[in-house]
């Protein structure tokens, strides 16, 4: 028995020593792959510098420094899994897509090519790190995880909820002088290395290589705060947004407040929408800012309002050159119908404009038309309510108007699906115009009102059902 | 076959210790004091950054001192070093984040430890840039007082803090005597040895420069280094 284990041990051992010792990859076969595949954003000669680069954000690695972001290390040296993974799954929030397409030698080729760029930084073999044992998620543990938070200032970068939003924001630069934002930690779906628990320590432990993304494990009070700060972090947003195909308009019969941080609004299920950047005309957006907008939607009998959340790490009015006034707009078509022909989704055209429920930071809210990307035109005595506040890397806001519209103005109606998009600009990053995010048309729909006939006709008809029961058996008996 | 090893053994230890001393004679007879008086006939180079956040600790305004020149046109903040000698006998590297600045702003040490402090409590990162040893980027949150970071091979290897961007240090490892120069321009550098040597001046934003000077044994020798402008 005791022979058994030792042997199996030993197998082990040798097991998890091999991808170490014995290259699974060609470097000479992975060059193929490489000029076919990666070139075009990491270069030819690996220096991140392809042609597509200069219009990424964040840009492509530089492989001739041999820095690797996601590392399962103590070292700097990433093992070949490290390389593999990020090549197989991709990078979530930035430009590099999952290569899992490719076959699996062709991408252990690519991990024994890559290191070619840099061989003086593989010299070093990699040293795994060692996490503490795991600490399962308590209320105990999230109350340790926010003082850890507070502690060790991870707000300083992410912002006081995770937001992406702190005060060190602007001055953040990777190791080539570029521009490069904290993790919104509120969106997990786009941590770059992954977001499952040991994901989330391990960054946090060994840090994000050539970023400002310090180690911390050696910068908490005890080992085991990695995962309370690893439980607190999970705390404070979802996996992954519930994305709705179809916004339902609740009906609701107390008064619909203007003010966004009512409790009310707290109550109506949101409807998670992804925004993309524009980049159908000029000027495009290939990174957008805002890439998701919560929407909360009610009507009652004479109104119909909007309540919309969206992350925005900075609250900008702009100076006109460089930042401009945040903004966020809901798109109709200017009257509702049946039919399925809609405006053109990229704010319509010469012939058919469409409608726009607009908010702008410093202006406020407002109705406008629009005939073309860009072309927007106030809408007059037209009657919308409405404000917004900002807190800590969040807008929430609230449109309100009547349901009744006019020229130029569609008039809700419960029932019909309505044609709505959204468009959203972060000022503070430069969009304005056409760079903005959008999406294309979605529907919206007005629940209808219930009727208090749902109380009447099922005891009616259980009523008639059972008298009817009662003449048949009778005539039955009478029969016999 | 025992006893020869046993033999060859002892002879090793035997010569290398009596190396030893003669080099550990040779350095303290034979050494020499070097000091150099770094000049800057150009501007000082000072850029000034509003603080907007642990006003506390870092005050309201950083100033960053790119070219720091004192009294009688003296060059801060230069290293000064002998390439030609081995074996420095400098102190231990220290470093301290103090007033959201590195303190001092060049650090000169010999290959080893350098000993990081954070006097100002609030949460920094040691960022290094190098490429002879491993580049380390190391939270150090208020608790944590000081820490310690080897760095072995010689070079000169910057040092920013990622949270206040417009903190900016030096720590110049090298493997003989060094020195780094005072607010007045003022380096001197002990235990040089004694016979014509090539001192080199190092400056983040001018560059390097280089001098002879012939060192006496026991004697104080007198340089003056004049920078250009870049």
């Amino acid at each position: 028995m005791r022979a058994a284990i030792g042997v199996l041990l030993v197998l082990m051992l040798v097991g998890a020593a091999a991808p170490a010792g014995a290259q699974r990859g060609d470097a000479a076969a992975g060059k193929g792959v490489y000029d076919a595949r990666c070139a075009l954003c990491h270069g030819e000669t690996g220096d991140g510098n392809g042609p597509g680069a200069e219009l990424l954000s964040p840009r492509p690695r530089d492989f001739t420094k041999g820095l690797y972001k996601i590392r399962s290390t103590a070292n700097r040296t990433p093992t070949d899994e490290d390389i593999f993974r990020v090549i197989t799954e991709g990078m979530p929030g930035t430009s590099m897509p999952a290569w899992a397409v490719l076959p699996e030698q062709d991408r252990w080729n690519l991990v024994a090519y890559l290191k070619t760029f840099a061989p003086e930084m593989f010299k070093e073999a990699p040293k795994k790190v060692e996490l503490p044992p795991d600490v399962a998620s308590s209320d105990e543990s999230l109350a340790r995880g926010k003082e850890m938070f507070e502690a060790i200032e991870c707000h300083k970068c992410h912002g006081v909820q995770g937001r992406a939003d702190g005060p060190s924001r602007p001055e953040l630069q990777d190791e080539w002088g570029h521009f490069v934002p904290p993790a919104n930690l509120a969106q997990r779906w786009t941590f770059r290395g992954g977001a499952s628990r040991t994901d989330i320590a391990t960054r946090i432990a060994v840090g994000v290589l050539g970023t400002p993304m310090p180690a911390f494990l050696d910068a908490v009070e005890k080992p085991e705060d990695v995962w309370h700060l690893t439980n607190y972090i999970l705390s404070l947003g979802p996996g992954r947004p519930a994305y709705a195909t179809l916004v339902t308009v609740a009906r609701v019969d107390e008064a619909i407040p203007e003010d966004p941080a009512a409790e009310f609004w707290e109550k109506v299920t949101p409807s998670a929408i992804p925004l993309m950047g524009q980049v159908i005309v000029d000027p495009r957006n290939f990174n957008p800012s805002i890439t998701l907008v919560s929407v909360r939607a009610v009507y009652d009998d004479t109104a119909i309002a909007f309540h919309l959340t969206w992350d925005d790490p900075t609250e900008t009015k702009g100076d006109g050159k460089q930042t401009f006034p945040d903004a966020i707009a809901l798109q109709f078509p200017p009257t509702l119908t049946t039919s399925t022909e809609r405006p053109y989704f990229l704010m319509g055209d010469g012939s058919e404009p469409v409608y726009l429920l607009r908010w702008e930071q410093g202006k406020g809210v407002m109705a406008a038309t629009a005939s073309g990307p860009g072309k927007v035109a106030p809408l007059e005595g037209a009657e919308v309510a409405g404000a917004a506040v900002f807190e800590h890397g969040r807008y929430r806001l609230v449109i309100k108007r009547a349901l009744a519209g006019g020229e130029g103005r569609p008039t809700f109606q419960p029932a019909l699906f309505t044609p709505v998009a959204f468009q959203a600009w972060d000022g503070g990053a430069g969009e304005t115009g056409t760079k903005m995010s959008l999406t294309s048309w979605y529907y919206l729909r007005l629940e209808e009102a219930r009727s208090n006939r749902r109380f009447v006709i099922p005891p009616v008809v259980t009523l008639v059902t059972l008298a009817a029961m009662v003449v048949v058996v009778r005539a039955a008996n009478r029969a016999r | 076959m025992r006893k020869a090893l046993t033999t060859i053994t002892a002879v090793a230890l035997l010569s290398g210790a009596a190396a030893w001393t003669l080099v550990a004679r040779a350095d303290a007879q034979g050494g020499g004091t070097v000091e150099v008086t770094v000049k800057y006939n150009g501007k000082p180079q000072v850029d000034k950054i509003k603080v907007n956040k642990d006003t506390q600790q870092c005050g309201t305004e950083a100033v960053i001192e790119k070219v720091a020149v004192g009294d009688n046109k003296g060059l801060a903040n230069a290293v000064v070093s002998v390439p030609g000698a081995k074996g420095g006998k400098l102190a231990k590297g220290v470093i301290d984040q103090k007033g959201c600045k590195f303190v001092p702003h060049v650090v000169v040490m010999n290959p080893g430890e350098l000993e990081i402090k954070n006097s100002d409590g609030i949460l920094h990162n040691i960022h290094t840039y190098s490429t002879a040893n491993a580049p380390i980027n190391k939270a150090q949150p208020k608790f944590k007082k000081t820490m310690t970071e080897k760095f072995d091979k010689p070079e000169v290897i910057k040092v920013t803090c990622d949270v206040h961007s417009w903190m900016l240090g030096w720590v110049a490892v090298t493997p003989g005597p060094a020195a780094a120069t005072d607010e007045n321009g003022v380096a001197k550098i002990e235990n040089v040895p004694a016979g014509k040597q090539k001192i080199e001046v190092w400056h983040e934003t001018l560059g390097k420069q280089t001098a002879e000077v012939d060192v006496k044994p026991g004697q104080v020798t007198k340089v003056a280094v004049e920078m250009k402008g870049k």
